[in-house]
């Protein structure tokens, strides 16, 4: 019976790569694509999430979990499989998984999609559940922690580093991204600047009025929160309001540092405990819409399945499919903050040790799975919508008139009055270069769901979907900046006492600031860039996130060898080396390649001579000269950080084979059972 | 009826991570029946604190 309810499983998941293989040149129903990769999906984790389980880490029931050995009501909690299962899905489920994918459409959808699938199997979800079922076995401890101790302190440093230096890049791109999405849109800026009263209502509520009763308020500020939404389009059409509302890319961006910094300073209770629940909700809600949608309304791909970009000429990013296909989707195919989540609050709360196969392994192929949904949202769309919204203002020409000339030189076709027909259908005045994946995923989510609930609600849904997008980001820029707080605070400490005090507001206001500052900076340079910022600081990104998947994977390649289970360690060694080779390369162009686009060098270069030969200011000149050296400078860091990482993980390996000390178990426990 | 409402909200409290005031008191009962019970609002602060400690980072 249950062979052929397996052989039926894989049947429907061949059926759809086979559909698409067969339908190459002509249009595809997504239905396929999102059957190809669930009967995928299945597979994996009915065969090789079990061999992880049983071979390569053993998981043993008979070992007590941390929550139940340190149960403490507050952390340590033993809590039922599929509700720390929604848990540890709510946490790592964030805008990146739907960020890369839509820029990764620009080589057409096969290739993002093939990578989501098969980077989730034999990377992604691999990383999470090794770190997840070695951070049970060590008391909840963190991959900082199981770097230090495993590998040595040097190491350990050397993650902190790492970490820190990712919170930076990611907190920039994704203020980028939000700064993209709600510049010169009266609407969502108004809808994002009510979430912040409605946050401090919800939090003195939940604090003051009736302590800790937050479901009632998460209720009514999520009622509160779509009155503000419907609210937004009166502001917009309203002719004395709208300007108000209507804000620059810079003044947007100088807003966000501003609220980055005082969220950072704030009681939790006031605006990050609110918004954090306001966000899990929205977003939850948000992807199971999504997924309706796509399955009530079966839209048909327009885009090709392969497009020319993948040359590394394309408009969106520069660079060719490898490697910078991998870098552009990291969070749905491998992500290296999953290993945070997984070492944090996850393990703490797992009741049994065989739970970790569906938690760490599975939450991660349904992560994945929003991913191939992302793909989908920017497949449907006109390939010539795609481009005209995604490509910098630069090399659309200027205007509408110029980007229909532009999108057809690239091989696309768009009707003139085309971009402004699709713009006004969702309430704003442009959508050219709405560069950043935010507004391409929102036209095509309100494409969709005004499939399901009719046409004249598609503005309503693509402000929704900005309104979620911008949410959740907002709520990341408040915790990040406040994490990236704590972590100058822990380092500093070591040098200059005062600064180590947690709680102290003259230290909480110094450091907070540096970090905004050091966001803030890559923001203004992204917000500034000619090219869109979009195109230097999102591959950035890709390698700081996978750098972090690198040293995860060597840690977990370290906990495999010590455990004495060596013959087993090609599992991580797999995913590690792909990323190597991935990271290397990339961040390796990103510096030196000789196309002005894509090196920071000679673009630092090309900038320069545009100087000399008087074509641009000496003063704008020499700071994006700067910016160049900088980011050139950021991408050799990570390049030394990932391989420091990796032979000093090495090093261990070799030593451990020999040891082969059982230590993937605390050394008092016994060696699981196979 | 109310008791299946209330069965819901727990779970749904859990996933979102939200306070457990009645899960705390009943693990005080259990565990550690000579330490006094905490207020729900002195719970709420408890609970802030561990939960937001190291920041709460949430994933990109």
């Amino acid at each position: 019976m249950s062979a052929l309810i397996w052989t039926l499983v894989a049947g429907i998941g061949g059926a759809g790569w086979a559909m698409l293989a067969l339908h190459r040149g002509e249009t595809v129903n997504a239905a396929w694509l999102v059957l190809a990769a669930v009967g995928t999906y299945l597979i994996a984790y009915r065969f090789y999430s079990r061999f992880l389980a049983n071979r390569v880490v053993g998981l043993n029931d008979a070992r007590v979990t941390p929550a139940h050995r340190l149960a403490n009501g507050r952390d340590f909690v033993p809590t039922s499989r599929w509700v720390l299962f929604g848990h540890h899905f709510a946490a790592i489920a964030g805008a990146g998984p739907l960020v890369g994918p839509v820029l990764a459409a620009q080589f057409g959808y096969l290739p993002g999609t093939i990578w989501i699938v098969v980077g989730v199997i034999l990377g992604g979800a691999v990383q999470d559940f090794v770190i997840l079922a070695a951070s049970v076995r060590r008391d909840g401890k963190s991959l900082g922690q199981m770097a230090k101790e495993e590998i040595g302190p040097f190491t350990g440093v050397l993650a902190m580093v790492a970490i820190l230096a990712i919170m930076v890049i990611l907190l920039a791109v994704l203020a980028l991204v939000i700064v993209k999405a709600l510049a010169e849109s009266p609407w969502g800026v108004f809808t994002l600047l009510c979430t912040i009263p409605i946050a401090l209502g919800m939090g003195f509520w939940m604090k003051v009025v009736r302590p800790g009763k937050t479901l009632e308020a998460t209720a009514a500020g999520i009622v509160l929160l779509l009155l503000a939404l419907v609210a937004g389009r009166w502001i917009a059409a309203s002719p004395t309001l709208a300007p108000v509302f209507t804000l620059s890319a810079t003044t947007l961006s100088w807003g966000l540092m501003g609220y980055g910094f005082i969220a950072s300073v704030l009681p939790v209770w006031m605006l990050l405990a609110p918004r954090d629940y306001l966000s899990t909700f929205v977003k939850l809600g948000t992807i199971v819409g999504l997924a309706f949608g796509i399955v009530l309304t079966l839209p048909v791909m327009k885009l090709p399945a392969v497009t020319q970009f993948v040359n590394g000429t394309g408009p969106v990013f520069a660079g060719s499919l490898f490697p910078f296909c991998f870098i552009t989707i990291a969070c749905g195919a491998i992500s290296g903050f999953h290993a945070l989540v997984s070492s944090g609050t996850t393990p703490k709360m797992l009741d049994r040790e065989s739970d970790a196969r569906v938690i760490g392994y599975g939450a991660m192929l349904m992560e994945s799975l929003v991913a191939v949904m992302a793909i989908c949202a920017a497949s449907i769309l006109d390939p010539g919508v795609y481009f005209a919204m995604n490509a910098p203002l630069a090399l659309l020409g200027g205007d509408a008139a110029h980007a229909v000339l532009a999108v057809q030189h690239w091989g696309f076709t768009l009707a003139p009055g085309q971009i402004e027909a699709v713009a006004r259908s969702v309430g704003e005045t442009t959508l050219l270069a709405r560069t950043g994946g935010a507004p391409t995923l929102a036209v095509g989510m309100a494409q969709i769901l005004s499939g399901v609930f009719g046409r004249p609600l598609m503005a309503l849904w693509y402000h929704f979907a900005i309104m979620f997008e911008a949410l959740f980001i907002l709520t990341t820029i408040d915790a990040g900046t406040r994490v990236g707080r704590f972590m100058i605070q822990e380092l500093g400490g070591h040098f200059w006492k005062p600064v180590g005090r947690i709680s102290s507001y003259p230290s909480a206001i110094l450091t907070s600031a540096v970090i905004v500052a050091a966001w803030g900076w890559f923001l203004l340079q992204g917000v500034t860039d000619p090219l869109g910022g979009i195109n230097s600081l999102w591959p950035m990104f890709g390698i700081s996130n996978q750098l972090l998947a690198a040293v995860a994977l060597s840690v977990g390649t370290t906990l495999i060898i010590r455990a004495g289970r060596a013959r087993y360690a090609w599992t991580t060694l797999l995913p590690l080396t792909w990323l190597l080779a991935v990271t290397s390369t990339a961040s390796w162009q990103k510096m030196f390649s000789a196309d002005p686009r894509l090196g920071f060098l000679s673009h630092a270069a090309e900038t320069a001579a545009a100087v000399t030969a008087g074509s641009l200011g000496a003063a704008r000149g020499a700071r994006l000269v700067f910016n160049d050296r900088i980011d050139a400078v950021l991408c050799a860091l990570f390049l030394a950080i990932t391989w420091a990482v990796v032979l000093s993980s090495a090093r261990v390996w070799l030593r451990g084979s020999r040891l082969a000390a059982p230590q993937l178990a605390r050394p008092d426990e016994a060696k699981g059972v196979a | 009826m109310r008791d299946l409402v209330a069965r819901w909200a727990q779970t749904v409290r859990r996933i979102a991570g939200m306070p457990n005031y009645e899960a705390y008191v009943e693990h005080l009962g259990a565990c550690h029946p000579e330490c006094p019970v905490p207020s729900e609002r002195e719970y709420y602060e408890l609970y802030l604190k561990v939960r937001y400690e190291r920041g709460g980072m949430r994933c990109c």
